[in-house]
Order: structure tokens, then C-alpha cells, then sequence
């Protein structure tokens, strides 16, 4: 018998297994080659008829009412930044949670379960392949906005706009975590993923400032990682501040990542105890 | 690493096990505007209950290929489900290759290799590499000696060259072979096969209850084989556990349980188009008998139906039988005595049918 199996798991293997999901991930996309005409059009459009109804409103590129909630007259790159980190949101939630539902859809939840491996690395490799492709769009948006909106992207800022995005990306990874558990149970999760995508765009400055909010509303939208971590971006990228300068939302991006990451794991074996004793795990 | 009790060795041993399930009512789109009546509040508060497995006790000895033989919805899945840690049992446990399905899932996992759910459980839009080494990966298996693996039980199933295609353009037999090399991927000592043949053309069937034997035979492993085919585990299995309403009632190998029916208490007769009524009729003309049971065929395509008397003395009831079957106008196309098989101990056991049709 291979022992490998019986014998705790070493970092390779559990290399192995994430790398083999997003392989799986990514074959799977590539299966589908209209994907690709998604991939192409998604980015441009998304934000595409914001700006222009925002020019229409102002009536130019630039408000000096906008500025003084905003910091910054320019509300084009404003909402160009708000499209590219909200684009980790819709595919960090609805991916995660569905692809657990897709695995019971193929027949395969049963086999992934009753593996011996960590389960955390399946996981964690279906999240990888999610943010992969938001990457890709995240890039082509930013692309975009070089080349037809004026932002500017220096090599100075790269880095600290990736440990961000990084820290955005971990917090969403553990509400996916918990929508994954309720899809385990409920099998449902697409429209809690679709409520939840809404509360982020609602009370998340996506599309206007925080300060646009009435203050309950403020406050409650201080308690997701996307604020934080717009703010972040933002002032890192147009009012051109360093990483001290936003080291308190570092910080609250940290407490909400370590939060929801640990509720997220405590919430998806508690889902699969409670699955495998209601004989449910396959039902979808 | 098996459970051992009086110099036997045991590689699955259940104990008690017992597993229930809530069935729920669903009352349509508009059920929740309907005012329950009394009768169906008190139903709902006392939901039907089914019992899947009913203190089930079974070993298994290492090394030996066991059947469990039962129709449709008689538990088999559930057990095996049970054993393969996928669902949790309410009461009771048991201990695979040593280890408890309750207390050491991780290691009950890695001791084991599983095929249920047939074809559908792969990835139809990967190739059979690509899905071999994916669950290789779950195995804890380093990538190189994934490889080697996946390349070793590719050449052992003769789908080496067609590796490389995806598996939506394979057929039914040839998946069901990649379902089981998932299962060989990690060696593991125990298998636990439901309904390995299911939906197989007799010469897939062939192949893979071939490939079941050499793994038991050569390979030494320790096979659970799960079926409603009473030939496969007539064919296959060292020892066959009778199971019917969650319950097993009878283990032993299966010719020991085949002279459970003796000789002079089985008549078989295949016949076409007989009445609904005909085993009331046939049990009314022979009142000694234990059992008169009528299983339909598919008469469309040549295969006839088949009415089994068994118990008490059915040889003698043969004239009787036959001229009342005369009277009810049915053909009757052969007739035989005394040849019994497992679905006729399952029969005479529980008094239930074990297949439509009569097995594969």
C-alpha cells in the first residue's frame, strides 16, 4: 500500500493539491472558448457606462463637489479603481460557493470528501484559480484606465497595491469560505452571494465615497474588507500616499481577514458534519 | 493493520451499525398557503422515518472478496457510504483496516478505495491523465510517483492510448474502468465497489469482474462488492451477505446459501403474459408451498417472465401448477426444477423480489 496516504501531509503534497485544482480549474475554463468573449468584453463594459454617466451628470471629467468628499476631483479613476477591486468580489463569492455546488452537480463532492487530504487545500486552490481570472480582468481594467483615463501607475506604488489587493482577496476568501459551508447545506449559495454582492455595493465606496453614506450606513460599511481596502488603494494610487499613511486600515483589513477566515474553516466542517449525518452531501 | 479476533484477521467489521433517515414531504408551490390538517400536523411531527442500515454486524475477513446482495434501496449504498467516512452513522461504527470510520477518518480514508456513483463521479471535460492525477493529489501522492501511478494503472485498464482524451468521448464501460483506477491510485488494501457492473454491456461487465478478481487473487485486497446482480456475486464473492430493509439476513458463501433452498422446493417456470393475479391463483392451487412470486420480464424483447415456487413441496405442486396456468391461458416456455440461486434464497429469506427481470 502507498504509505503516502496514511502519513501526514508535507508541504510538497499539499503544493500538489492546490496546484492540481487550479489546474482542474483552469482546464475547465479552457473547455468552455466562449469564456474567452466574456474575458474580452467584461472589463471595458463594466465600467464603461459609469463614467459616461457620471461625465453626463457633471458635464466633464472633473467635480469640485466630488472632491470635497472624495479627496480628488478626478471621479473617472475614482470609479475605475472601485470596478477593478470589486471585480475580486463578484468572482471571490460567487466562485467559491458554486464550485462546491458544481462538484455535487458532477458527482465529484462525494469523492473530494471522503479523501484523506486537508480539505482547506482543495479550497484553497479553487480561491487561487477564482483569482486568477479576476486578475486578468483586474489587469485589462487597469490597462484601460492607463491608456484612456489617466491613471498612473508607478513602480514605487505596485507593491503596496498588491499587498493590499492580497489582504482584500484573504477576507473575501473566508466569506466565499462561509458561503461554501452554506452551499454545503443549504445548496443555494448563488443568491446569498448575490445579496451579499449587493450589501459590498452598496455600502462599500465602489462607486462614490464612504462620506456619501448617511453615518449608520458608514458604519456598517466599515465593517467590510472592501472599504478598507478602496480606501487603501485610493490613496495610494490618487492621492499618491505612501503605505504609512493607511496603516489603520492594514490593520482593520488584517482583523477582518483573521475573523472571517477562522469563522469561515469552523463554519465548513461544521456544514460537512452536519451534511454527512443528513446524508445530503450529494444532493444539490 | 486489521482488526483481529480469535487468530481471524479482519479488515472491515461493523458493529451495530444503524443509520436512519427523516423523509421529508414536500407539498408543492403553494403547499405552505394549505392549512395543515390535524392528522398531517401530528405527521409532521412525527416525520417518517426510514431505516437505511438496522444494527447491521458484518466482517470481513483481509483478503476476501464480499458480496452484498440486495435489490434496490436495501442499504448496501448506505453501508457503504457509512464506511467510506461520506456519511456519518446514528448509531453503532465500524473499524476498516483497524481503524474506527468514527474516531481515525483520515486513516479510514487513506485505507480505502472507492467506486460508487459509477461513471458520473469523473470529470467529464478532463482527460482520464488529468483526472487520475488530480485525485492522486488528494492522496498525498508526490507528484513523480502520481505519474508513475496514473501511467501504471492506465496500462493496467488498456486505456493508455487514450490517455489524453477527455473523458466525454469514452464510453460507459471505458469511465467505469478509470472509476476504479481512481480507486487503485494509492494502493489502498481495502475496496469498497458499489454496483461495479451497473449499466455495463456484458462485455465490460466481463472485463471489470476479471480485473475484481485479480485484485483480490493476485493483489491480496480486501473487496466489498455491493450489488442487486445475483450472478456477479454468485460469480465473484468468497462470501455474500444477504441484505433487505437495512437488515442483512443471511452471510455465508454462496453455494452454502444456495442449499438453504433445497432441491425439491424450487420450481421455475418461464412463461409469457401472466394474469396480475397469478401468484394468488398458483399459492391458492398449492397452499403448502412458502412462496409463489411472479417477476416480470421484458416480453417485448424475448425474455420471458419467470414465477419461482419455493418451499414446502413444490416439486410435487408441478401438474397442478401447470394446468392452472393452462386455465389462465399463459405459454408457458420452460420449466425447471431445483436449480437454485441467490435470488431464490433472497426470496425464500425475505420474501421480496430481488430484481425485475431476474439479475443481469
Amino acid at each position: 500500500m502507498s504509505r503516502n496516504a496514511l502519513q501526514q501531509s508535507s508541504l510538497k503534497s499539499n503544493f500538489f493539491i492546490v496546484w492540481s485544482e487550479l489546474v482542474k480549474n483552469l482546464k475547465f475554463l479552457l473547455a468552455y472558448p466562449v469564456v474567452f468573449v466574456f474575458w474580452a468584453i467584461f472589463p471595458i463594459f463594466w465600467f464603461v457606462p459609469f463614467v459616461l454617466q457620471g461625465q453626463a451628470f457633471v458635464g466633464g471629467l472633473q467635480s469640485q463637489s466630488f472632491a470635497q468628499i472624495a479627496g480628488t476631483p478626478e471621479f473617472i479613476p475614482f470609479i475605475v479603481l472601485g470596478a477593478i477591486l470589486n471585480s475580486y468580489v463578484l468572482t471571490s463569492l460567487y466562485g467559491m460557493g458554486e464550485s462546491i455546488r458544481r462538484e455535487a452537480y458532477r458527482g465529484t463532492l462525494d469523492y473530494i470528501l471522503s479523501s484523506p487530504c486537508n480539505k482547506a487545500f482543495i479550497l484553497i486552490g479553487k480561491a487561487l484559480s477564482e483569482s486568477l481570472s479576476s486578475t486578468m480582468f483586474a489587469i485589462s481594467q487597469l490597462a484601460i484606465s492607463i491608456l484612456f483615463f489617466g491613471i498612473e501607475l508607478t513602480i514605487g506604488i505596485i507593491m503596496p497595491v498588491i499587498f493590499i489587493i492580497i489582504l482584500l482577496i484573504l477576507g473575501l476568501y473566508g466569506m466565499a469560505l462561509i458561503l461554501a459551508a452554506l452551499s454545503l447545506r443549504y445548496k443555494q449559495a448563488h443568491d446569498l452571494a448575490h445579496t451579499l454582492e449587493y450589501v459590498f455595493y452598496v455600502f462599500a465606496p465602489v462607486r462614490y465615497p464612504l462620506g456619501s453614506l448617511p453615518l449608520w450606513a458608514q458604519i456598517f460599511g466599515r465593517l467590510l474588507p472592501l472599504t478598507y481596502a478602496l480606501i487603501a488603494v485610493r490613496s495610494l494610487m490618487l492621492l499618491k500616499e505612501s503605505l504609512s499613511f493607511v496603516y489603520l486600515e492594514v490593520l482593520a483589513l488584517l482583523i477582518i481577514d483573521g475573523i472571517v477566515i477562522l469563522v469561515g474553516f469552523y463554519l465548513f466542517n461544521w456544514m460537512e458534519e452536519k451534511t454527512k449525518k443528513s446524508g445530503t452531501i450529494s444532493h444539490y | 493493520m486489521a482488526y483481529s479476533k480469535e487468530n481471524e484477521v479482519f479488515s472491515i467489521q461493523t458493529f451495530n451499525l444503524t443509520k436512519r433517515f427523516t423523509k421529508k414531504k414536500h407539498k408543492g408551490i403553494f403547499g405552505f398557503l394549505r392549512r395543515e390538517r390535524k392528522k398531517e400536523r401530528q405527521k409532521s411531527k412525527h416525520p417518517e422515518v426510514t431505516v437505511a442500515l438496522d444494527h447491521v454486524d458484518i466482517k470481513i475477513r483481509s483478503g476476501e472478496l464480499f458480496g452484498l446482495l440486495g435489490p434496490n434501496g436495501a442499504g448496501k449504498t448506505t453501508l457503504v457510504k457509512c464506511l467510506s467516512t461520506i456519511l456519518i452513522p446514528d448509531k453503532g461504527t465500524a473499524v476498516v483496516n483497524g481503524f474506527d470510520i468514527r474516531k481515525q477518518t483520515s486513516m479510514v480514508r487513506a485505507s480505502l478505495g472507492l467506486v460508487i456513483g459509477g461513471e458520473r463521479t469523473l470529470y467529464w471535460k478532463l482527460t482520464a491523465r488529468d483526472n487520475l492525477m488530480y485525485f492522486a493529489s488528494l492522496y498525498k501522492m508526490p507528484r513523480k510517483q502520481a505519474r508513475e501511478r496514473v501511467e501504471e494503472l492506465l496500462e493496467t485498464m488498456k486505456l493508455s492510448d487514450r490517455a489524453d482524451e477527455r473523458l466525454e468521448d469514452y464510453s460507459t464501460g471505458m469511465r467505469q474502468k478509470i472509476a476504479i483506477a481512481r480507486a487503485l491510485l494509492h494502493d489502498p488494501p481495502v475496496l469498497l465497489l458499489d454496483e461495479p457492473t451497473l449499466g455495463l454491456d456484458p462485455t465490460f461487465s466481463r472485463q471489470i469482474r476479471t480485473q475484481i478478481k485479480e485484485l483480490s487473487e493476485k493483489h491480496g485486497k480486501t473487496i466489498l462488492v455491493a450489488t442487486h446482480y445475483m450472478d456477479e456475486a454468485d460469480q465473484l464473492c468468497n462470501r455474500v451477505a444477504i441484505i433487505n430493509d437495512g437488515k442483512v439476513v443471511a452471510v455465508d458463501n454462496p453455494n452454502k446459501l444456495k442449499s438453504m433452498v433445497k432441491e425439491t422446493e424450487l420450481v421455475e417456470i418461464a412463461c409469457y403474459s401472466p394474469p396480475q393475479d397469478i401468484e394468488k391463483h398458483l399459492k391458492s392451487l398449492c397452499p403448502d408451498v412458502d412462496i409463489v412470486t411472479l417477476i416480470h420480464g421484458d416480453e417485448s424483447k424475448g425474455n420471458p417472465s419467470k414465477i419461482k415456487i419455493i418451499g414446502g413441496n413444490a416439486e410435487e405442486c408441478v401438474s397442478t401448477v401447470i394446468d392452472g396456468l393452462r386455465r389462465k391461458n399463459v405459454r408457458i416456455s420452460s420449466l425447471n426444477i431445483g436449480v437454485p440461486t441467490l435470488e431464490d434464497v433472497f426470496i425464500k429469506l425475505t420474501g421480496a423480489k430481488l430484481t425485475e427481470g431476474g439479475g443481469q
